[in-house]
């Protein structure tokens, strides 16, 4: 068995795997302002719901917080997370791109399913979940709500600026014009994506591709990012748990080269 | 006995001759005070013909060493804080910021402030921001410009460009003897030049030695190392400093030494190092990566011999015009994949200086044309040299572990 722990920006996630690779337990909460605390409730949660006392269990980290994991024998990068947790579900995917709160990443997976190449946006929130909570709560929608309404757009806006805080005061001005919600969500999509399609483009799209991250959740990031890459995405099932996966299979095979 | 227990617990090993570079950086120093006085001191840029001033009895320092030095110190964003306050954006160059702080606040800076110059000599050899920076200096402190114009070079430096920068040359000696009232004195030139070629031969090798497993050299050695070889070529003192260096690295070849404890990975290292962080070279020889090459260091390679006043200047127009930072961005690639065969690297991280447009633009396309090439992954991280404002240490981090989770 092993058990993977993923501290990401806005919420932390939490697997457990046994010995064949199949999913025993799982939890997901925010982060909230201790990543400490969430990381205990989080493995209490698996604990309780596998019914398994998890002390001896292997555990993995990831994540930016995966330094605060205390019960962690190791922590491994979300890169490297990300890559193995996908190629454990799909092995056949060769490029994976991640859209988390704080950042993106566009990875290019190996056949041995670590990462060969990758990319990752800089020090700006422009291609991430943050750029999308922030255009929800200006278009009075909740993040849940903001996908489903950019579809429903038959003429997207256009959204120039790539700064959040410079495309926040864009999107005021289109509202001020009388443009509709739906418009203006399906530009705030379309530049968003215009980001992540460049960061996938310098490590090479190559297929079948696939996405992950809570940003994977949102029907029209998903429908505009295929229209740009020119590709149909494959996403799974639970598209927010691929880093915590990847943790738990590394923690496996590290006890199994150990022992 | 005890010092030694205290050292072998670091995974890194102290250079002996590092206390010997105290002493040139001090007496470096003094030197620099005393030709102020006298009315007699240059500032000059990093890819600056040094060996003209310094044959023509100037002292020199370099304001880039200076900015260093207070990156080093953990100035950086305070010192840079006095040139944004005079109106400087925090786009410019953090060597210039930090020096036109300093100039303009010395008393803040007792480390990093250089004293008061007669004269100020640049070479856009290295970018173009180094003339209006010293354009600001010469405003501050009223000591004139000179500007050596080298025009940038595609593979080969053709008649028409050498003939130009070579006309500068001889302008420059024209400038300083009118300035200071004093000719170029063929034996002096000759001294200095054999001098210069003396130090950077030992120079490259020092840094050549690092081809051997386990490296005796890491990247914060050289970075301190090379102070000499930058801002002191082309005196006895500098030539000996390499001397004694050569002898302690081609020392610990013969008995197996590394610079770090256990050499797992060796990695390339692109353009100027975070001064303010150089620990980071230290965390990472705790996990056994060791750098054995870099494209900064091994920018002060070029070597000059001649046999008389006419066929030097021939020297230094070919050598002061060929900086790779002059040559496009082909020049770098092609550099950075020697090093990488040469050194037997297994990848590389390529700094990109936030201030530093000429060093780190094209870095993107560079590191897809350096692995194509190669076959070895890299690593772009963001930062500054001096500003660590701008220096996410976590994200840095988060990078470079992926890239070492993809080597082990």
């Amino acid at each position: 068995m092993g058990v993977g722990i993923d501290v990401g920006s806005t919420t932390t996630k939490g697997v457990l795997l046994d010995s064949s690779g199949n999913i025993v337990a799982k939890s997901l909460m925010l982060t909230g302002a201790s990543a400490a605390q969430a990381v205990e409730k989080i493995i209490q949660n698996i604990s309780s719901s596998a019914n398994i006392n998890l002390n001896g269990v292997p555990m993995i980290s990831t994540g930016y917080g995966r330094a605060r994991v205390e019960q962690a024998e190791k922590s491994v990068t979300e890169i490297t997370c990300h890559s193995v947790g996908v190629h454990h579900i799909n092995p056949a995917i060769r490029l994976l791109i991640d859209v988390g709160g704080q950042d993106a990443k566009a990875i290019r997976i190996g056949s041995s399913g670590k990462p060969e190449d990758f990319e990752l946006n800089d020090k700006c929130s422009a291609g991430t979940g943050r750029f999308l909570e922030v255009m929800a709560r200006v278009l009075d929608v909740s993040l849940n709500e903001l996908g489903p309404l950019a579809l429903q757009s038959k003429k997207p806006c256009s959204i120039s600026s790539t700064c959040t805080v410079f495309a926040e005061s864009e999107v005021i001005g289109h509202i001020g014009a009388g443009e509709s919600a739906a418009d203006i969500a399906a530009g705030v999509h379309v530049s968003m994506v215009s980001k992540i399609a460049a960061l996938s483009k310098r490590v090479g799209v190559r297929e079948p591709v696939c996405v992950t991250g809570g940003v994977a959740l949102n029907p029209a990031f998903r429908h505009y990012l295929s229209i740009q890459l020119g590709v149909e995405l494959w996403i799974p099932e639970e598209p927010q748990l691929t880093g915590a996966l990847g943790a738990a299979v590394l923690a496996i095979q590290e006890r199994g080269d150990r022992s | 006995m005890t010092q030694e227990r205290a050292s072998e617990e670091k995974p890194y090993r102290r250079l002996e001759t590092q206390s010997l570079l105290q002493q040139i950086a001090f007496r470096h120093g003094l030197e620099a005070m005393e030709a102020s006085e006298n009315g007699n001191l240059a500032w000059v840029t990093s890819g600056f013909p040094v060996e003209i001033p310094i044959a023509m009895n100037l002292g020199v320092v370099y304001p880039e060493q200076a900015g260093a030095i207070v990156g080093a110190q953990k100035i950086g964003p305070e010192v840079c804080g006095y040139a944004e306050d005079l109106g400087y954006s925090q786009d410019l160059c953090s060597y210039a910021r930090a020096s036109i702080g300093s100039t303009e606040k010395p008393e803040k800076v007792p480390m990093g402030s250089l004293p008061t110059p007669q004269i100020l000599l640049a070479c856009n050899n290295i970018c173009g921001t180094v003339l209006r920076w010293y354009d600001a200096i010469s405003e501050m402190t009223g000591a004139p410009v000179f500007l050596l114009d080298t025009p940038p070079l595609e593979k080969v430096q053709l008649p028409h460009n050498q003939e130009y920068v070579r006309r500068g040359v001889e302008r420059l000696i024209e400038f300083i003897g009118s300035h200071f009232n004093r000719t170029l004195e063929e034996e002096r030139i000759r001294e200095v030049a054999e001098l210069s070629s003396r130090a950077t031969k030992l120079w490259i090798r020092a840094l050549e030695a690092c081809k051997n497993k386990p490296s005796p050299l890491n990247c914060a050695d050289r970075f301190l190392t090379m102070a000499p070889v930058v801002s002191s070529r082309g005196t006895e003192h500098c030539a000996e400093f390499y001397e004694s260096f050569v002898e302690e690295v081609e020392d610990r070849v013969r008995n197996g030494i590394g610079a770090i404890r256990d050499e797992k990975i060796r990695l390339l290292w692109d353009n100027i190092p975070p001064w303010h962080t150089l620990k980071f070279f230290n965390i990472l020889a705790s996990r056994g990566v060791v750098f054995p090459a870099d494209t900064y260091t091994h920018a002060w390679t070029g070597n000059m011999v001649g046999t008389d006043t006419s066929s030097i200047i021939d020297e230094v127009v070919g050598v002061y015009s060929k900086v790779y930072l002059n040559m496009g961005l082909d020049a770098k690639v092609d550099k950075m994949c020697q090093l990488i065969e040469d050194y037997d690297l297994d990848g590389f991280v390529m700094f990109s200086v936030r201030s530093c447009k000429r060093y780190s633009l094209g870095q993107l396309v560079s590191k897809e044309l350096v692995t194509e090439r190669t076959g070895v992954p890299g690593v772009v991280i963001e930062g500054d040299m001096v500003d660590s404002r701008v220096y996410n240490a976590a994200q840095i981090e988060t990078r470079v572990d992926a890239l070492l989770e993809m080597l082990m």
